[in-house]
């Protein structure tokens, strides 16, 4: 789940990771007090050039400022708030990041000398790499402020890694990048903009987690609006697969579909209309493999689907695993074939597009 | 990791009474695994269909010898299974468990390279030894037993990969599924060493995923040391960047986590590629 600015602000704030003096502006908020940086609060990168940060100097500006904001799309999102932020004064800007090396199993920080620099994965060499499970948040304090040359700063930086450190693990964070770590004429150090993830998995120790963002979508997937063939399987990696074999077999896959180990009738009948949205799918390949899942909930929801929504196109099943037998003796009931394999689902499907 | 540790006979259930362990158990007992008990915190001293149920696996060890456990409990629960596990040095620990949250993973990640047990998963469905042993939720009936080694992240791909070589009258030895999370025990490389060391294997099938870099790290061990044939492919050619298909491992973060570099590297270290499972299961011969 990647959190908006202003929330991953809050939390940074709680603990101890100085930011800027700031507020959430909605649409009928009282007007900040200039100098103030307003920034707009959306799920995606990139927005300073997109116009999603605005100066603002004159007072008489600032309510018309907002609005605006808040009426300006960025990559098709639009904020619900904005963040007013004290104007700083930037002497010096670095880049820090906490985060989990997933092949080494290790907390790490990354840090860059130069601050709004993107971690391209082919220019990694020039980033600082710190192991945070071998070396103490004081030794890289130090490392630090040698490699941003702030030798003054020891001290602020070795807080702020021991800070950055505990807030990662008590969020159940999978990445805090503050980028950029501004250094204020005033010689303070503070976090201009922080990009911060947390695991949803942690869901379930983390009551106070409710955020303007709720968690994104990761079962449905859109691909291709102009697409030809919708997919649903269970298992994301059968997902995938079935996605690539659609394409692989010279078709057009619309979307990427996981129904997912408790697939039920509802969730699968809502699958089906997402599907109906994209107006050139002539066919649907089903394909599941069923360990945890069930075929014959999934023969009923197709059922049922096919009761409700006339306009589906059509079906090209292939069912495999646990009861399916069950499954085959509902679908036959219902005068719904099955294919042997999705090869043939795809073959078959191939024949509806080319005449359909 | 050699074939006696996953073909151990006294097999017990972490998670025996709740809804999947029972489901799964039963399917196990089904294909002939021994399951000699369980456990079940709240449940001590009850039995499960004739296999008794413990508080501990301290508790049942006082009773049975354990070679491998199997951990059903809930992602809540994981973490303090699979360390329970690794105290009581059970050899084999198969994490089925989804949705562990990643910093239980790290702790759990740096305990058992500190100790003599090996896990496998979590967010895995197991392991299938065809006609021998199956720890874990891989459809026994699908497979048949034979000389491949398969080895993949994603459980339904694994089935789709068995099902499709047994279709074909080509059977397997080892059928391992090592878990769709970004963090986990057993990896490709783990596998692929027993695969090649393993005499009665002949040909190896290993199916990756979009998102970190396992499968880069194994093609570089395959064109060192594996000296039989590897067929592989990379699910999720077609996933847009940066957006989580499915589960938490499925993230395509940068170029050189995609479907395409992956394969390219692979292809270049020898690997055999396909780019749909269907083809996949076409190459072996």
């Amino acid at each position: 789940m990647n959190l908006l600015e202003y929330e991953a602000k809050l939390i940074l704030k709680r603990h101890n990771i100085p930011t800027p003096n700031g507020s959430v502006v909605r649409r009928d908020s009282a007007a900040p007090t200039v100098p103030v940086v307003l920034k707009s609060q959306v799920p995606t990168g990139g927005r300073g050039k997109l116009g999603g940060i605005r100066i603002v100097t004159d007072q008489d500006e600032v309510i018309s400022e907002t609005i605006s904001l808040l009426s300006h799309t960025i990559k098709d999102f639009t904020p619900q708030v904005i963040l007013a932020e004290e104007l700083l004064n930037i002497k010096k800007e670095f880049y820090l990041s906490i985060l989990i090396n997933r092949s080494e199993a290790k907390i790490q920080l990354v840090a860059h000398p130069q601050g709004g620099v993107e971690v391209e994965d082919n220019d990694t060499e020039s980033f600082l790499t710190i192991d945070l499970d071998d070396t103490s948040p004081l030794v890289a304090g130090e490392q630090l402020a040698e490699l941003y040359d702030l030798p003054e700063q020891t001290f602020a930086l070795q807080d702020l890694v021991k800070n950055l450190l505990d807030c990662f693990v008590k969020n159940d964070a999978t990445l805090i990048e503050i980028n950029p770590l501004v250094l204020t004429a005033e010689d303070t150090l503070t976090a201009g903009d922080c990009k911060m993830t947390l695991d949803t998995a942690a869901a379930f120790r983390h009551p106070e987690w409710e955020f303007e963002e709720k968690s994104v979508e990761t079962n449905f997937v859109s691909l291709d609006s102009e697409g030809t063939v919708a997919t649903i399987a269970n298992g994301a990696g059968l997902a995938m697969a079935t996605v690539d074999a659609v394409a692989d077999a010279g078709m057009r896959p619309a979307n990427f579909l996981d129904i997912g180990g408790g697939a039920n009738s509802d969730s699968v009948l809502a699958a089906f209309r997402r599907i109906m949205e994209y107006p050139k799918v002539q066919a649907i390949v089903i394909n599941i493999f069923a360990g945890i899942t069930r075929c014959d909930e999934v023969s009923k929801a197709i059922i049922i689907a096919q009761q409700q929504l006339p306009n589906l196109p059509p079906l090209y099943i292939r069912l495999a695993g646990t009861n399916y037998d069950e499954a085959k003796i509902i679908l036959d009931e219902a005068g719904i074939s099955l294919l042997p394999t999705l090869r043939q689902c795809l073959e078959s499907a191939k024949q509806e597009v080319r005449h359909g | 990791m050699d074939n006696a540790l996953l073909a151990g006979k006294n097999v017990i259930v972490q998670g025996i009474t709740g809804s999947q362990g029972s489901f799964h158990t039963r399917a196990m007992v089904a294909a002939g695994t021994n399951i000699v008990a369980g456990t079940s915190p709240n449940k001590a001293g009850q039995n499960f269909e004739g296999i008794p149920v413990y508080q501990s696996i301290a508790d049942l060890q006082q009773d049975f010898r354990v070679d491998a456990s199997v951990i059903f409990v809930p992602a809540a629960f994981a973490k303090g299974a699979i360390l329970e596990a690794i105290n009581a040095k059970v050899p084999l620990i198969v994490c089925i468990t989804e949705g562990v949250p990643i910093h239980d993973m790290l702790y759990v990640k740096q305990q058992t390279e500190k100790s003599s047990s090996r896990l496998i998963g979590p967010n895995s469905p197991g392991v299938l030894l065809p006609g021998v042993n199956k720890l874990g939720i891989v459809p026994a009936s699908m497979g048949l037993p034979g000389t491949v080694g398969i080895v993949s992240r994603s459980g339904t791909l694994t089935y789709e990969a068995m099902a499709g070589l047994t279709e074909r009258g080509i059977g397997q030895k080892y059928v391992i599924g090592i878990g769709g999370d970004p963090i986990r025990g057993t990896g490709f490389i783990d596998c692929l060493r027993l695969f090649n060391e393993d005499p009665e294997v002949d040909q190896i099938l290993m199916i990756g995923e979009i998102g970190g870099t396992d499968e880069q790290q194994a093609a570089r061990y395959i064109k060192e040391s594996v000296s039989k044939p590897v067929y592989g492919y990379i699910a999720g050619h077609h996933a847009p960047e940066g957006v989580q298909l499915g589960h938490a491992g499925a993230i395509l973060g940068s170029e050189n986590e995609s479907a395409g570099a992956k394969t390219a590297l692979m292809k270049e270290s020898g690997i055999i590629t396909a780019t749909s499972i269907v083809e996949l299961v076409s190459l072996v011969k």
